[in-house]
């Protein structure tokens, strides 16, 4: 395996590229968290031309569909512990809707009514690009344990940061890439205090 | 005539843990993380963010990448 991407990154060093890089035995030796679905995945989203404001109104559409998401399974859960996750889960998303309005208030004036900001906006889909009731029907069995919901939750911030970052191919907006850039990042080292998490409570 | 240098650059492989520190010290913007796979593999599983040319079609669409960024293959 990884014969392809040296062949590729052999390629690419001929042809002047500044700095290659060959995974050594491909995606088969990658144990980081993956993503699904094609390239083109959600990516009717967006045209590619959204202003930075409307990319970061977009963004935090899918974060408050993941806000309900939570607070759905906080009201829901009986078992205390799976009701604590929740809401850890549930604060996390509160700090990226924040995180949100700060990168907003660089561009334009800062929004003073929050709540008419959200009223304006349509949380249908997940963080990700899911589909909000669709997306509880076929996940149930999924929220009942602890290990579960981890992994679950882990598999949105992925698909989350996979889709942040084909937006910012798509998007020919510089101020838009750049701000799905920042959110990426941010996704990135959410994973990684997902990942410690899980580390600490399973392995 | 054949260039014997350029044939025989050699590249750096790395393994999965410092490919790992790579993308988590780099910020998002500053390199290309590129799948080089089919695009049925990279439906089924790829790295989050990975651009996808396949291997076969790479030199005719190299307008897609930015030589001055360090580039990551799989």
């Amino acid at each position: 395996m990884g014969g392809r991407s040296l062949a590729a990154a052999q390629l690419l060093s001929g042809l002047d590229f500044k700095e290659i890089y060959n995974l050594k035995g491909g995606i088969k030796a990658w144990q980081g968290s993956t993503a699904e679905g094609p390239q083109e995945f959600n990516l009717d989203l967006v045209s590619g031309d959204e202003t930075p404001s409307e990319m970061i109104a977009l963004a935090y559409g899918m974060e408050m569909g993941l806000g309900i998401f939570y607070q759905n399974l906080i009201e829901t859960a009986d078992d205390a512990e799976l009701k604590a996750l929740f809401t850890k889960l549930a604060e996390i998303e509160g700090h990226h809707k924040q995180r949100l309005l700060d990168l907003l208030a660089e561009i334009d004036p800062p929004a003073k009514d929050i709540e008419a900001y959200e009223a304006a906006i349509k949380p249908a889909i997940l963080e990700g690009g899911f589909e909000l009731d669709d997306f509880m029907q076929k996940n149930e069995s999924y929220l009942q344990k602890v290990s579960d919901v981890l992994d679950l939750a882990m598999m949105l911030e992925t698909q989350a940061l996979d889709l942040y970052l084909r937006f910012g191919d798509k998007s020919t907006d510089t101020g838009s890439q750049q701000v799905l850039f920042k959110l990426a990042d941010e996704e990135k080292a959410h994973l990684e205090s997902l990942g410690q998490l899980i580390e600490k409570k399973f392995l | 005539m054949v260039n014997l240098k350029k044939l025989f650059t050699p590249v750096k492989s790395i393994d999965n843990e410092t490919a790992k520190k790579f993308i988590a010290e780099h910020p998002e913007g500053s390199y290309t993380l590129l799948d080089v796979r089919q695009p049925g593999e990279y439906e089924g599983e790829h790295i989050p963010g990975a651009k996808l040319i396949p291997l076969p079609g790479l030199k005719d669409q190299l307008s897609q990448l930015d030589k001055q960024k360090p580039v990551l293959v799989y």
